[in-house]
């Protein structure tokens, strides 16, 4: 066996603090070692060349390059051993930047590492086994999981490149935070103005097959072949019948149920249709409210309906969809007032978030665009808005900065003025955020041309006094306590990853940090990508996004959908669990903690009971090399004894 | 426990079986020995008394045809287990359930009457054993030489059967009592315990005797430990090796150990190797609130993949 190996500098990444040239030096002298040499840049096009020289030249068999983590540069380094004529998986990376040079200070005890770093290299390269992927057809439908604006673009694009698309929506109608917005900064255009031709496009597409109030039940499969069970929640109206004339919801008796799409700010019939421009516009029961439900007898919208739709005895339904790739714009959720005990902790209804301020600024609100505050339905004059409430703030759990509440306190602040000209806004701020194309010139109109105060500062208490609510904080430039006595207080409250995120991510297969959003393949490089192939992200779900980020990141996922289904047939990766069947005992354990479906029985002519791994299924998580006794069942590319050989490599020297 | 009971019994299920498993005398009078009886005048040779130590159910899953077996209520739990694992059909199978009051450790007598030959025993039917020897009798109480087992026992009556010989009883032991060892050898500093299982451990040939008469070893001669692909362990005698093996076995028994005691029962060198399994299962109790081989219907939880565990918070959303 001639292995060689190529340890980088990184520039001064990796060779600042570990000796590369000793590394080189100890590593020559490690058996099967014929070959090894330092470089500036291993990966940079003439270092590729190295490796393809020395491979020719000293007739390597085997290649370590020891520089950033496989993450990187595996791929990279994969195809330049395949194309000097090695197989691909002839090839080991030790990452001696991540793990070491960039993790330690003192360089003897790194080029200690390093050097054992390499050694474990070297031991997993000499065990390693060629291995050749097979190809398998694409499905070219694509899902795409949230009907918000990230959710519709890629929906969009994707429909518009010649893909069958399957739109997939949780709540009744498609559109998502952005069509409860009144008006978008930093042109004042008014939200649903611009949203709603999306959404009738949407609607109208041929290409775009819509599921409305339903939820992805479970996702089998893998890239280029899912099946995906979507549950159709039950309605209680048979939407093939309504026609959304809205008569259910003029007559329902029942005027307390909760309006989700309002966000509490007023309630709503417990048969409704949430917003004027809703996609589809079908009626809704809501069981937890509707007297039929609770009580068992009303039966009002039955008698009502002009198309006999109402169906009290609706079950949900689960339908099967059959897919290659997989959109994720699950959008994101809001912290409640109840975090915020020193704010009244929501027992004050003149203390509100943002997007219900959102709501009842809305043309199609529950206050028909009039600002009235919630308690009395009087016009406020004095208004107060908090940013950061919950944002950078550790103690609540959410120490990143929620993006674009800066922005739209802003907004929400000029538009105040508009309708009340006669109204004083302030806004207590920690910073002000606003670095987007346009966003400063718009803050400092705010504050320029419609006299918002704004206060630098955190406020330390909301508390009634008479009709009023008294905001005391501080001014830090000022270096005083102000207390401001105010008609309303709008909390600009933290973003947080939507309700069910985490569980969704683990449908998905994909990873999620510890606040709920999900993480991308490459935080610069790979944004849209997971590390899930086939799943792609758009939007707030990968963390707090204004709308042109997010309608950026739905046209590049559906660019990232495109190019992956411009070729018919995909490769399979061959690091996939392998029985062997003369070892495997048949005790099936495999089979019932395989999270992905991927062992079955089967049953050899001698009538020996065995395990096969369903290779096109197999993830190559691990999970059942890790279950099986006798160890029969082996990940290829991770055999138990290519990995004791690492192990051996550092402990028995 | 009277051995007419469980001949009936036998004479009622073999007509319908290939062959009934149960246990005959052995070669002297404090060892029995499994037997398999296929015709009615076999079943003159069949015994039951405190002797029948073995945990007959070991047999069960290589049997290709419908067999009786007799079982005790500590036996019962692997062929529970079994059901659980698949690994037996249960129609293939007509249980003899033995209401039991606890066995022997022949291991212990034969220390109490300092390894002489054994020339007779009996029972006296109130508790105890007189064992003769060239050198004497020798009357020992049950409870003195019983298995370390017997002590806890939660289930003298076998919790799955067709046929019961007798009449149920009911454990008169403390649950909290099943675990008492284990929580005492918890409390006990780590060098400490390092030091009891190195000086245990060392006294291990490798003859896998634990291992081979384990009734939920799948593996058998596909073992690990023998094999080189994969090559986890040598054949070196280190107690470095030593200690891998018992390691491989305890955690391949992980929700699995059905605490019938045959490895300690057969280790020829005295090693306590049920201590380890017995921990693992203590865990399993406290992390999973699962007991092996107790209800046919529940799922071992290493055969199950849960993203989420009740007690185990990866997933902290």
């Amino acid at each position: 066996m001639r292995v060689g190996v190529f340890i980088c500098h990184c520039g001064n990444n990796i060779a600042g603090t570990v000796d590369v040239a000793k590394v080189a030096a100890e590593t020559r002298k490690l058996p099967g070692v014929v070959y090894a040499t330092n470089y500036m840049y291993t990966c940079s096009e003439p270092g590729q060349e190295e490796i393809k020289q020395a491979i020719q030249k000293e007739n390597l068999d085997r290649v370590v390059v020891a520089a950033c983590s496989p993450r990187m540069h595996e791929n990279t380094f994969r195809k330049t051993v395949e194309k000097a004529g090695l197989n691909r998986y002839f090839f080991e990376m030790a990452n001696i930047r991540e793990h070491i040079s960039w993790i330690g200070e003192d360089k003897e005890l790194n080029t200690n590492k390093a050097i054992e770093a390499v050694k474990m290299a070297v031991a997993k390269v000499m065990n390693d086994k060629p291995l050749y992927s097979s190809s398998f057809k694409v499905n070219k439908r694509v899902m795409v999981i949230g009907g918000g604006v990230a959710g519709m673009q890629a929906a969009l694009d994707c429909a518009d490149g010649g893909l069958d698309v399957v739109l997939v929506e949780k709540s009744p109608s498609i559109g998502g935070m952005m069509a409860r917005l009144d008006k978008t900064f930093p042109t004042i255009d008014c939200s649903i103005c611009i949203l709603g031709p999306k959404m009738v496009d949407v609607a109208q597409h041929e290409k775009i097959k819509l599921y409305a109030y339903s939820e992805i039940e479970e996702i089998k499969g893998y890239v280029g072949n899912y099946q995906v069970k979507i549950r159709k929640k039950a309605t209680y109206v048979d939407w093939t019948k309504c026609t959304g004339c809205g008569a259910c919801m003029e007559k329902c008796p029942t005027r307390n149920a909760y309006d989700h799409f309002n966000f509490g700010v007023a309630p709503t019939r417990a048969i409704n249709i949430p917003f004027p421009q809703a996609i589809p516009k079908k009626a809704k029961i809501d069981p937890t409210f509707c007297r039929q439900f609770t009580k068992g007898k009303c039966g009002v919208c039955a008698k009502i309906c002009p198309t006999g739709a109402i169906n009290y005895e609706m079950e949900d339904e689960i339908v099967t969809e059959d897919i290659g790739a997989i959109v994720v714009a699950t959008g994101y959720g809001l912290f409640d007032l109840d975090k915020f005990p020193e704010y009244g902790a929501g027992r004050y209804p003149d203390v509100i978030t943002g997007i219900q301020y959102e709501r009842i600024l809305n043309a199609s609100g529950p206050t028909s665009g009039h600002i009235l505050r919630p308690s009395d339905q009087t016009e406020p004059k004095t208004v107060v808005f908090v940013s950061c409430a919950g944002s950078r703030d550790k103690s609540l759990g959410v120490p990143y900065c929620s993006n674009f509440c800066c922005m739209y306190i802003a907004k929400q602040a000029i538009l105040t003025k508009d309708h009340v000209p006669d109204s004083q806004s302030y806004v207590f701020y920690m910073d002000i955020r606003s670095p987007g194309k346009g966003y400063d010139e718009f803050t400092r109109r705010a504050q320029e041309d419609y006299g918002v105060k704004y206060i630098r500062g955190r406020v330390s208490r909301i508390y009634p006094k008479g009709k009023k609510m008294v905001v005391r904080g501080a001014d830090t430039l000022l270096g005083t306590q102000v207390e401001i006595e105010a008609d309303l207080v709008v909390l600009a409250t933290a973003v947080i990853s939507a309700p069910g995120a985490a569980n969704m991510a683990e449908k998905l297969h994909i990873s999620y940090d510890t606040f709920g959003f999900y993480v991308e393949s490459h935080p610069k490089l790979r944004p849209v990508e997971t590390n899930t192939s086939g799943v792609f992200l758009a939007g707030a779900c990968q963390g707090p996004k204004d709308i042109p980020a997010s309608v950026g990141q739905g046209s590049a996922a559906a660019s990232k959908v495109l190019s992956l289904f411009s070729k018919d047939m995909l490769e399979s990766d061959p690091a996939i669990a392998q029985v062997n069947i003369n070892a495997c005992v048949g005790c099936l354990k495999c089979v019932k903690t395989c999270p992905f479906q991927a062992i079955k029985e089967e049953v050899l002519r001698s009538g020996k009971k065995v395990a096969k791994v369903i290779e096109t299924v197999c993830a190559g998580c691990g999970v059942c090399t890790s279950t099986c006794p006798c160890g029969a069942i082996q990940l290829q590319h991770f055999t138990d004894n290519q990995l004791l050989a690492e192990v051996n490599a550092i402990c028995q020297s | 426990m009277s051995t007419e009971k469980v001949k009936e019994a036998i004479a009622k299920v073999l007509p319908d079986v290939e062959t009934v498993i149960c246990w005959q005398g052995g070669f002297d009078a404090i060892h029995a020995t499994p037997c398999f009886v296929s015709s009615p005048e076999q079943i003159d040779k069949v015994i039951w008394s405190p002797l029948c130590a073995q945990n007959l159910a070991s047999y069960l899953p290589s049997m290709k045809k419908k067999v009786g077996i007799v079982v005790k209520g500590c036996d019962s739990r692997t062929i529970v287990q079994y059901m659980q694992e698949g690994l037996i059909d249960r129609e293939k199978v007509v249980i003899i359930g033995i209401p039991c009051t606890g066995v022997v450790s022949v291991k212990k007598i034969l220390k109490e009457i300092g390894h002489e030959a054994v020339l007779d025993a009996s029972f006296d039917g109130s508790g105890s054993i007189t064992v003769r020897t060239p050198k004497g009798e020798k009357t020992l109480a049950i409870a003195d030489v019983c298995p370390d087992k017997c002590r806890t026992c939660q289930y003298p009556t076998p919790l799955v059967y067709d046929h019961l010989a007798g009449d149920p009883i009911t454990s008169d032991k403390p649950k909290e009592s099943v675990y008492q060892d284990i929580r005492e050898f918890d409390a006990k500093t780590l060098e400490e315990r390092k030091a009891y299982w190195e000086k245990e451990l060392d006294r291990c040939i490798r003859c896998y005797a634990c291992r081979n008469a384990c009734p939920m070893c799948v593996c058998q001669d596909s073992c690990i430990a023998e094999t080189r692909e994969p090559h986890w362990i040598s054949q070196k005698l280190s107690l470095q090796e030593k200690f891998m093996f018992h390691m491989i076995h305890a955690l391949h028994l992980a929700g699995r150990c059905v605490e019938c005691g045959e490895c300690d029962r057969v280790c020829p060198m005295d090693i306590p190797v049920s201590k380890m399994k017995k921990k693992i299962n203590a865990e399993m109790k406290e992390l999973f609130n699962y007991e092996t081989g107790v209800n046919p219907d529940d799922k071992p939880p290493m055969f199950t993949f849960n993203v989420d565990e009740v007690k185990i918070k990866e997933h902290k959303l």
